[in-house]
């Protein structure tokens, strides 16, 4: 695929024409169309497109969050097979770490107990001085015993990170992550997820609609009515939403002569 | 925005469903009792009949008012709680708090009047039912004929009504105190702290529980079936006061529990201990009618089960042939109280299980599977049903023990061990079944759509 370094030997996340329909009556709707794409470990990629194009279902889909109609995701070389929440859970655990727009921290929980969680609910042991670092590194070394509800959106973010980094998954997805918050507190994120990348080799995948947030990648896929319609390596917040201007044109010209 | 106006409406109609039957089964009740004044009217009813007939209805009538007040104010509560989003939303666009209020009792009101109108033909029936096994019983002279009308429908409608806008008018009260941004957050910077009124409260009737008892126990000795007047009474008054205490008793059973669980639960073990601890006020609200369930069924059922191994003293001031009715009268008031107290528990589980499902969301999205989530729920359902059979097994003890004493001499009741049995399972069995019921329910859900709600 143009853009990547297929050089590298692992491939961390690999779609092979992965489709998705939603409902099955008298309107489905073919949210994803024919998706193929291959991401290197180690790379930070961001997933654009018009709302509604299939970015969310992209990325649940190679999650292993939701099921594809059709085609094949392989995470880190072990293929996504279908089977119960509980296998599949399983299988996550150990491969897929998750950011989401809204933190979904557990509000019961302290930060240092949100953070070990998935270790404690794969059965792992948990070390409180890796949880300890990581949260340091994330810059809240301070508030491990504070409750999400006392902490601000952007530390809550900073805390969701510290979770999907703390079980060193092959992937981590991340849908809109900065969708929720102020400029400083997303540009802190972005640095953290870009940093995770280059000093951990982490690989990351993040679905967003900000050309800024994008220009943090090594590279951007463009969605659109579900279907992939290009690549950008070395994004500049510029040349990405100068992109995205063009893609609006384009599908709304596909509209009206596809119509 | 439809799909908004469907889960405010499902939502709604559960909360509904729970004030409704509470309405409904009240009224039934009420009512039937009523027509026994209807009936008491007739003519050629001889004295002692009247004054049975009278006394029957009066004591149903007022518990009636008393049960169903407290029914539809924790179902109102809760239902209006969970809308806290909508209400936010009328308030913004420019709703007075007035306004909101009205809306709520409002709606009360209309739900009020239809369940009170449905429960007319259900009464009638009842209240035949009723004057039967009186007669049979030999408790009411058998020549009477059944009459059902102005008393039964003025006092079956009017008690409903009035306990239902009572009840709405606190929860309207409370709703407006309460702000989305508060009730959003909730959870997390909840007071941990019993308010003073509350403590106060909850000593208060402790200590009138305990008189009762004392009394049952020492003015009471050998009068025979006399003592039901307080002993009866002891561990409602007892049971109340501990349920009010509700937080602190959480928190003591957690900490009796929170090793066992978390070492043979695992991660899950772990989720139910810390989710009990930081949610003292949500689950003391769901600990109240197991308490009081446990609690007034064992005390009065005992109380009954002594009187009748008993022999009967001679020197008891009330004559044979009202004992019987007493019995029957022990017996309504049980039957409704568990009734409505086994409503209570599952409305409330159920609504507070739902109301999870987004943090259940969250779990399953950082790795929980669906067992492991169900153990969760199961676990902070074993605490709650620990708590609340111990508890209010505690509350019965000021009943059964002086009635005892009083009665037999002895502490201990000579009788069946198969009455608290079975009390125990109902009610255990009734939170663990509401809880995981409602729990499979809200993890049937996609995680990511459950979080996005
Ligand atoms: N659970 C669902 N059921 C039905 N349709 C869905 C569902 N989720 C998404 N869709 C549809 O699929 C398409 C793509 O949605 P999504 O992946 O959320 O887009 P994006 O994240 O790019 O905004 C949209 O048309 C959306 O309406
Ligand atoms: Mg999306």
């Amino acid at each position: 695929m143009a853009g990547y370094d297929t050089s590298r030997a692992a491939q961390a996340l690999r779609l092979v024409g992965v489709s998705k329909t939603y409902g099955s009556g008298e309107n489905p709707v073919r949210a994803l169309d024919g998706v193929s794409v291959s991401l290197a470990a180690g790379t930070f990629t961001a997933i654009m497109g018009p709302s509604g194009s299939g970015k969310s279902t992209l990325l649940q889909c190679a999650a292993g969050l939701d099921q594809p109609t059709e085609g094949r995701v392989f995470i880190d070389g072990s293929e996504l097979t279908g089977g119960s929440e509980t296998a599949l859970t399983k299988f996550r655990r150990q491969r897929v770490g998750f950011i989401f727009q809204q933190f979904n921290l557990l509000p019961a929980l302290t930060v240092m107990q949100n953070v070990a969680l998935p270790l404690r609910l794969a059965g792992k042991k948990v070390d409180r001085k890796q949880c300890r670092s990581i949260l340091e590194k994330v810059g809240l070394g301070d508030r491990t015993n504070h409750r999400p509800a006392e902490l601000s959106g952007g530390q809550q973010q900073r805390v969701a990170i510290a979770r999907a980094l703390v079980t060193n998954p092959s992937v981590i997805f991340a849908d809109e992550p900065t969708g929720a918050l102020d400029t400083r507190s997303a540009r802190s994120v972005l640095t953290l997820l870009a940093g995770a990348v280059r000093e951990f080799g982490q690989t990351v995948v993040m679905v967003t609609h900000d050309p800024v947030a994008a220009s943090y990648a090594d590279s951007v896929v463009f969605l659109a009515d579900g279907q992939m319609v290009g690549t950008l390596a070395h994004p500049t917040a510029e040349a990405v939403a100068e992109r995205m201007t063009h893609l609006g044109d384009e599908v709304s010209l596909r509209r009206v002569v596809g119509a | 925005m439809i799909q908004l106006a469907v889960r405010s409406l499902r939502h709604r109609a559960g909360g509904f469903v729970a004030s409704f039957l509470s309405m409904f089964l009240g009224a039934t009740v009420v009512m039937a009792f009523a027509a026994m004044l209807d009936t008491a009217g007739g003519a050629g009813v001889d004295d002692l009949s009247e004054e049975t007939l009278v006394t029957m209805a009066t004591v149903v009538g007022g518990w009636g008012l008393v049960i169903v007040l407290f029914a539809v104010t924790s179902t109102m509560t809760l239902s209006v709680r969970q809308r806290a989003g909508e209400l936010a939303l009328l308030k913004s666009v420019g709703a007075t708090p007035f306004q909101v209020g009205r809306m709520i009792v409002g709606e009360t009101a209309l739900v009020a009047v239809a369940a009170a109108l449905l429960a007319v033909p259900l009464a009638a029936g009842g209240g035949w039912l009723l004057l039967e096994m009186l007669q049979e019983t030999d408790q009411v002279a058998s020549g009477l004929s059944y009459a059902f009308g102005p008393a039964a429908l003025s006092i079956g409608i009017g008690v409903t009504l009035l306990a239902s806008l009572g009840g709405a008018g606190v929860a309207a009260r409370r709703a407006t105190k309460l702000r989305a941004q508060e009730a959003m957050t909730a959870v997390t910077i909840e007071q941990t702290r019993m308010t003073r009124k509350r403590t106060i409260a909850a000593i208060v009737f402790l200590a009138a529980g305990v008189n009762c008892g004392i009394v049952t126990a020492t003015v009471f000795d050998g009068k025979g079936i006399d003592a039901m007047q307080t002993a009866g009474q002891a561990s409602i008054w007892f049971s109340i006061g501990l349920a009010l205490f509700g937080p602190v008793l959480v928190r003591l059973v957690t900490a009796v529990l929170a090793g066992p669980l978390r070492m043979l639960g695992g991660a899950s073990g772990y989720l139910a201990v810390e989710n009990v601890r930081r949610r003292t006020q949500h689950v003391a609200g769901a600990l109240m009618p197991i308490i009081l369930f446990t609690g007034i069924a064992t005390g009065t059922l005992y109380m009954q089960s002594i009187e009748n191994s008993a022999p009967p003293a001679a020197s008891s001031s009330i004559p044979a042939e009202d004992v019987a009715a007493i019995e029957t009268l022990n017996l309504v008031v049980v039957g409704m109280l568990s009734v409505f107290a086994a409503i209570m528990v599952i409305n409330t589980l159920v609504a507070a299980t739902t109301y999870r499902r987004r943090e259940f969301g969250q779990q399953r999205l950082v790795g929980s599977t669906p067992p492991q989530v169900m153990r969760m729920v199961g676990m902070e359902g074993v605490v709650l049903a620990a708590a609340g059979v111990l508890f209010g097994s505690i509350g019965s003890i000021v009943t059964v023990f002086p009635y005892s004493l009083a009665r037999t001499g002895e502490l201990l009741p000579d009788t069946t061990i198969g009455i608290y049995l079975a009390i125990v399972s109902v009610a255990a069995t009734l939170t663990l079944a509401s809880c995981l019921g409602a729990a499979r329910k809200a993890i049937r859900m996609p995680a990511v759509q459950a979080v996005a709600v």
